[in-house]
């Protein structure tokens, strides 16, 4: 076998490593000067402006063009996720009633007893 | 002709078929890898107990035959989602701590609504968290109740149990949770309030995007996003390593957006008042001096994390008020910390000993 030392495959790993670790050590000292969080947030700010604005623009195109935008594909999105979330709750209500016969006071789903010891008192299982 | 030293002629032609090998499974699998989705997360059977606009409770259903008395909330961190604590089997911290006999909720965020952008700091410490616990309470039969906080769940966490410090919470671990944001030295830098219009931010766009939370994030290390798709391409014929990739890359890249009103605050008494560092913070009116916290306490920090480093986590073992408290420094990021090969070594068993012990 090669030693590491000569594998190229070790050596170019190593290389990728390195110009990471340097270029991140580079960047991280210039980012901490106040003139780059200046420009930084010059530039987000005004970015943040223009998206804003471009993103109110297309809303109104799909709107003119009855099409949905990406923000109300999403909240339609999560209100699926809030229906299936209500689902699973009836599901489980309807699991209790089974279990406990329709009582309250019996849990969701059939539980373990909470007499767990830790290992070093004796008892409990893991 | 003689070999340069170190260089083993008779071995060379089975690493050109190595490589060779490698590079054509590098072509199948680079295909395969794009045409396929990652592993499915977060598959740990759970019911889901309540959702309330961007907040969820999980119940986990128990595996062992027994369980400890005290239940435990996971709180996630409000930037990301919680599946990062339940990978795939065998990589889940939830399973592991199933098998180890506790009685597991979690506390997961999904991404704010457009009208959730008033949600505040007192909306998720004096309402999610207590609303959490009372029906951990509920469910559970018990009074008492573990707290898990990851990252910025420790520190509402902290905050919940700083203004609630007479019960219900009995254990608190908090895992790489900041105190001095100011030691937070990019972020700190980043939110500069000579630059940074916070209020502006918020006005013009209500929840703050996820795109902005990433690129903040990814501009700690600038380097590192390319240089693990050079990693990627050179392991991509190791099917554990690409699993591994998809896994973390796809929780990375899942980031939330933050509440408007949320961020401001954030930014406003934690990036430039300090105010939690300070003892000064409130919320809703209530002082929230963490030095008030009096139960057992354990804080778990990464060498390496580059996120909260060690100097911004460190003032919280010494500012709280009990007696009973530890805080354990482990090799790793601030995400390896949690999940992954190094916690199923590190930090899951050292959270089994120090919680059990305190779950009867």
């Amino acid at each position: 076998m090669a030693e590491k030392s000569n594998d190229p495959a070790v050596i170019w790993q190593t290389m990728i490593g390195e110009m990471e670790k340097g270029f991140n050590t580079f960047a991280n000292q210039a980012m901490t000067s106040p003139e780059f969080s200046r420009v930084m947030n010059q530039v987000g700010g005004v970015s943040a402006g223009v998206q804003k604005q471009l993103a109110e623009l297309m809303e109104k195109y799909l709107s003119s063009m009855n099409l949905p935008s990406r923000a109300q594909m999403v909240g339609i999105g999560e209100r699926l996720q809030i229906i299936e979330s209500q689902l699973n709750e009836i599901t489980a209500l309807l699991r209790q009633n089974n279990i406990g016969g329709g009582r309250d006071d019996q849990p969701l789903t059939p539980r373990p007893p909470r007499t767990k010891q830790p290992p070093s008192s004796g008892g409990g299982s893991a | 002709m003689s070999a340069a030293p170190g260089i083993d002629l008779q071995a060379i032609p089975d690493r050109i078929r190595t490589e060779v090998q490698r590079a054509i499974q590098r072509s199948i699998k680079g295909v395969k890898y794009l045409s396929t989705s990652g592993p499915s997360l977060g598959s740990t059977p759970k019911d889901v107990l309540a959702v309330r606009g961007t907040m969820n409770l999980y119940h986990y259903r128990p595996i062992a035959k027994e369980v400890y008395r005290v239940p435990v909330l996971i709180v996630m961190a409000t930037t990301n989602r919680g599946y990062i604590l339940d990978m795939v089997p065998g990589m889940s911290l939830i399973e592991f701590l199933l098998k180890r006999g506790y009685d597991v909720y979690m506390l997961d965020w999904t991404a704010p609504r457009p009208e959730e952008k008033s949600l505040g700091m007192e909306d998720y410490v004096l309402d999610f968290i207590p609303d959490c616990i009372r029906r951990v309470q509920r469910d559970s039969g018990e009074t008492d109740v573990s707290v898990i906080g990851y990252c910025f769940g420790g520190v509402l966490s902290l905050l919940y149990g700083s203004i609630f410090n007479d019960g219900p919470m009995k254990n608190l671990v908090c895992f790489t949770t900041p105190i001095d944001f100011r030691e937070m030295k990019l972020f700190h830098n980043f939110s500069d309030r000579r630059y940074f219009d916070v209020d502006r931010l918020v006005d013009s766009v209500g929840n703050v995007p996820p795109e902005m939370i990433l690129t903040s994030f990814e501009m700690l290390r600038p380097a590192s996003r390319t240089a693990s798709q050079v990693q990627l391409w050179d392991n991509i014929w190791n099917d554990e390593f690409v699993k591994s990739y998809r896994m973390f890359d796809r929780w990375a890249t899942d980031t939330l957006p933050l509440a408007g009103e949320y961020f401001r605050a954030i930014t406003k008494d934690l990036m430039w008042d300090n105010k939690l560092h300070n003892d000064a913070m409130s919320v809703g009116g209530r002082a929230a001096d963490i030095r008030n916290i009096n139960v057992p306490i354990l804080h778990a920090v990464a060498e390496h994390d580059h996120i909260v480093p060690y100097d911004a986590a460190k003032p919280l073992i010494q500012k709280v008020g009990s007696t009973d408290k530890e805080e354990v420094v482990l090799k790793g990021g601030h995400v390896s910390l949690v999940a992954g090969a190094n916690a199923v070594k590190r930090l899951w068993p050292k959270i089994d000993s120090w919680l059990g012990v305190r779950s009867t």
